[in-house]
């Protein structure tokens, strides 16, 4: 099977490559033991410009065979880039004797077969064989304008922009007959700065744009957006310590939905190591929210018809009107928990929000106008997530804003509270995803936020 | 060694001259080249039972062409020489002069350091000598605290085989060890869960792994389970915290050694920039980064551009004395290189990384240190940071702590974030504890690629940070 249609790998290399996976396979297999095997390759090009200059060129191409062996319900992960027949053997054997020295668990075994992904269906937009005519003549040019936009302002102490293409492709075959290949490109185009407007202080921004598509890759604006916003960070000030309402930007909004996702994981539940543990079914975040994984999205970053273990993905609302409907639960944990496979991980979840207030709130400018006063989180600085208990203590920047207006960017800020009581103070989301992004996480608005300044 | 390790990657001298040659072509100013072949084996114990085993092996070669300040960069996974050539000829490309400078024809071996001697050779320790350290962590974590339900457990141990060479003729080999143990445990009371955890690594042999390592791990994250169920999360704002000795030297690490990379530095990023030489804080306080502390997760013989492992003072008596140097800055600076040129591995170029970072004690014992404190808070557990390098403002993570009253230890603490300004903060710490500790436990630092570090400090007090807590 094959995920798309873009056989980027039939080459004599690859026919070596797939054959050394295949020799791994039977090795084990005639050793006893059942395994899935798992080719990697990957091929990075980059060029980085500073101040004007070409600061860095790299070039690479990686490769990995990974086993996953599954001797007598004992159960092993092994790697190598030594792919050479007379290393694949030591491997494998080493491999399978250390297999068999871990304890025997039942819920160690390959995946139920119907569970396979079967069939080829429509392609998903994952790739783009252009990534081959695109010459470093070129990549040099979108790099050099890119920090060129950046260059001349008065304030500037240091520019840099960087160019990178990924090429990663992937192959899987297991012992119950699972085969498949898979192929994603991205380009991305990253801008970074420093500026200064006396004293000591640099302020350091960033913006980033990436695409699977290089006809998509929408990188012109991406200095000028670098540079504004940090400009935007001088004369900061520490602000008060109190209860804010909050807007966190679509940049970085999934910093507080990866403690729902990771809460949400079979690992964590069957350790009782999740604050979700036993809140399945049961009304946990308000109302309001909502998060779909959306797997077969065509040319989202994420979207796959298979995950590592081959099993179809689907589409699943795991938390509906607060509600949490699904956990993410493999094969293993599946047999541990005696509960059914959902997904190992989401591949492209949504947050979708039936916002308290009516009208259209696109992005921060009109979520700010709607909540009038508070605080606009445009990035975090350090932080953790408690992921037992849920409490979390994250630092933030951004900016003040009153009668919906930004006032001043503000410093040294802590959030501090608990994920069940933060999304159940969830008021308003925006429509603004960023198109590139993996999770589809809009701007968002919380009311009654606890935030720790002077 | 070397012989061995020349034979053990397939090359030979000759070779090696030849590919540096292919790199210097386009007129580069310096090449290396750093063959690596690590071995990662990794052993786990869940739910009571030893659950998975793992090895991984990485092999390649990278090939590293300066011109001025700019670099470039290929590497490979075949040690075969059309593939090498190849990548030298890619890392060629950043330069342009058109001059071709000359190779050295003599090899000069570079040899001496030790500071991780391996008394049991980690490539014979078994899996069947691993199982019981994991199954006695297991077992003790449960008796000595009867919340816990559940145990998680990991050893970790690599080894690392180096070869380096570069356009000024210089060689070495290293063979790089590290060994870890992890555990972590999930406690419960009355329907209410906590998760505590610890890890001890060094860069040794087998030999460290001992039952008195385990017992000490076992008590950690016992203590900790219990600990958190006396502990909430306290009211935040503006006060003065005292870091107890040990891993609090993630401040440092944070606060001010991210910013003495002098990278960041020649760039003009850094908030420290325009600063060496200058009075930074109190003299009281020596802020040193050290490769050369035996067995420490930090150290190194060599760098990964064959600077010798060292200790570099940072701050010395309150004054900024030197930066974190790789090759490209010292030359920048007209400095010698400080052995910071670090790097992930052969997939990744060196760049100015720390190493074992600490402050030297001082005068006060920790209870007079608290003592000093009215209203505050005793930070004694982290876990990760942040810096924004440029403005300054960092942050780190408490797991655990207390509330100090009136100089005396209060209510227990937990889950909070610290956020404060490197260069204030520094100017802040007005007593310095006589108690200085490094911290063994498993430290990586991210900064684009990752690496081994540790920290260590005594106790300090910080006259104002912001902490983070309830309304």
């Amino acid at each position: 099977m094959i995920q798309t249609n873009i056989m980027i790998y039939g080459t004599e290399e690859n026919r070596r490559e797939t054959e050394c996976a295949r020799f791994v396979l039977n090795y084990l297999e005639k050793h006893g033991a059942q395994a899935r095997v798992t080719l990697n390759k990957g091929c990075i090009n980059s060029i980085c410009i500073l101040n004007g200059k070409t600061d860095r060129l790299q070039m690479s191409n990686d490769r990995a065979l990974t086993i996953q062996v599954y001797y007598k319900n004992r159960y092993g992960n092994f790697s190598t880039n030594r792919l050479e027949k007379d290393e694949l053997e030591k491997f494998a054997d080493n491999a399978l004797c250390a297999t068999m020295f871990v304890e025997e668990d039942l819920a160690r075994a390959l995946p139920e077969r119907e569970l396979y992904y079967r069939g080829d269906n429509p392609d998903l937009g994952q790739s783009d064989s252009s990534i081959f005519t695109i010459t470093d003549e070129r990549k040099k040019e979108i790099a050099v304008e890119v920090c060129s936009s950046m260059e001349g302002n008065r304030y500037l102490v240091s520019a840099e922009s960087e160019y990178n293409n990924y090429l990663d492709y992937q192959y899987i075959i297991d012992s119950q007959g699972f085969e498949a290949h898979s192929v994603q490109t991205d380009f991305d185009v990253c801008a970074q700065c420093s500026v200064r407007n006396g004293g000591d202080a640099r302020y350091e921004s960033y913006w980033y744009e990436s695409a699977m598509h290089f006809n998509e890759l929408d990188y012109k604006r991406c200095g000028i957006v670098a540079l504004e916003r940090g400009i935007a960070k001088f004369n900061p000030v520490k602000a008060r310590s109190g209860k804010y309402n909050m807007i966190i930007e679509n940049c970085c909004a999934s910093r507080v939905v990866s403690p729902i996702i990771n809460g949400l994981n079979g690992s964590l539940i069957q350790q009782k190591n999740s604050f979700l543990a036993g809140s399945l079914g049961k009304r946990v975040f308000g109302e309001n929210v909502t998060f779909k994984d959306q797997p077969h999205r065509y040319g989202m970053a994420g979207s796959r018809y298979f995950d590592s273990e081959g099993i179809a993905t689907k589409e699943m609302t795991f938390v509906e009107n607060g509600i949490i409907n699904n956990y993410f639960i493999d094969s293993y944990y599946s047999r541990k928990l005696n509960m059914p496979v959902t997904a190992e991980s989401p591949s492209v979840p949504e947050l979708v929000c039936c916002n308290k207030s009516e009208g259209e709130f696109q992005g921060t400018a009109e979520l700010m106008r709607e909540m009038d006063s508070g605080i606009l989180v445009t990035g975090f600085n350090g932080g953790n997530c408690n992921g037992a208990t849920g409490d979390f203590s994250y630092g933030i920047e951004g900016f003040r804003f009153r009668g919906g207006k930004i006032i001043h960017p503000v410093r040294e800020m802590n959030i501090t509270g608990n994920v069940v009581s933060l999304w159940n103070n969830l008021a308003l989301a925006g429509k603004d995803p960023q198109k590139w992004a993996k999770w589809q996480i809009p701007s968002l608005a919380f009311e009654n936020i606890n935030f720790n300044g002077k | 060694m070397q012989e061995s390790l020349a034979s053990f990657f397939g090359v030979t001298c000759s070779q090696l001259q030849k590919l540096i040659s292919i790199a210097m072509e386009e007129g580069g100013e310096y090449a290396d080249i750093f063959f690596e072949h690590t071995t990662v084996n990794e052993l786990s114990l869940r739910d009571n039972r030893i659950n998975r085993a793992g090895s991984h092996t990485d092999y390649g070669v990278g090939i590293r062409v300066i011109q001025g300040e700019h670099t470039g960069y290929a590497y490979s996974e075949i040690t075969a020489m059309p593939q090498m050539e190849k990548a030298a000829r890619f890392a060629a490309k950043i330069a342009s002069s058109g001059r071709t400078l000359s190779m050295p024809s003599a090899v000069r071996k570079i040899s001496g350091n030790d500071f991780y001697p391996m008394k049991r050779d980690l490539e014979s320790f078994g899996i069947g000598e691993k199982l019981p350290f994991l199954e006695l962590l297991d077992k003790r974590i449960f008796e000595l605290e009867r919340r816990c339900t559940k145990v998680r457990a990991a050893i970790s141990d690599s080894l690392s085989k180096i070869m380096f060479f570069n356009s000024l003729g210089e060689f070495y080999t290293d063979i790089r060890p590290l060994v870890s143990v992890m555990g972590s445990a999930t406690f419960e009371q009355n329907g209410r869960l906590e998760s505590a955890g610890a890890s001890k690594s060094f860069r040794a042999g087998a030999e460290i792994l001992n039952d008195n390592l385990i017992e000490e791990l076992a008590s950690t994250i016992a203590a900790k389970g219990a600990f958190l169920f006396e502990a909430r999360q306290p009211v935040g704002g503006e006060m003065p915290v005292v870091m107890a000795a040990g891993s609090s030297g993630i401040l440092l690490h944070e606060a001010v050694g991210h910013a003495f990379e002098a990278d960041f530095v020649r760039k003009g990023t850094s908030i420290f920039s325009d600063r060496l030489g200058m009075q930074v804080c109190d003299n009281s306080i020596t802020i040193v980064d050290d490769a050369t502390l035996t067995s420490n997760r930090g150290s190194l013989n060599y760098d990964d551009e064959g600077i010798p492992g060292q200790k570099t003072a940072l701050v010395e008596k309150g004054r900024l004395n030197s930066f974190l140097h790789d090759r490209i800055s010292a030359k920048y600076y007209n400095t010698a290189p400080t052995g910071n040129g670090r790097r992930e591995s052969f997939r990744y170029m060196p760049i100015p990384r720390m190493r074992a970072t600490y402050m030297e004690g001082g005068e006060f014992s920790r209870e007079e240190i608290i003592a000093g404190v009215r209203k505050g808070i005793y930070a004694t557990d982290f876990s990760n940071g942040q810096v924004q390098i440029g403005a300054g403002d960092f942050s780190f993570y408490v797991k655990s702590g207390y509330m100090i009253e009136n100089g005396k230890l209060a209510a227990p603490v937990k889950d909070i974030n610290i956020i404060g300004n490197g260069p204030q903060a520094l100017g802040e710490i007005s007593m310095v504890g006589n108690d200085s500790m490094i911290d063994n436990s498993t430290w990586t630092c991210g900064k684009g690629q990752y690496c081994p570090v540790s920290c260590g400090m005594p106790t300090v007090l910080v006259r104002h940070l912001i902490v983070g807590g309830l309304a």
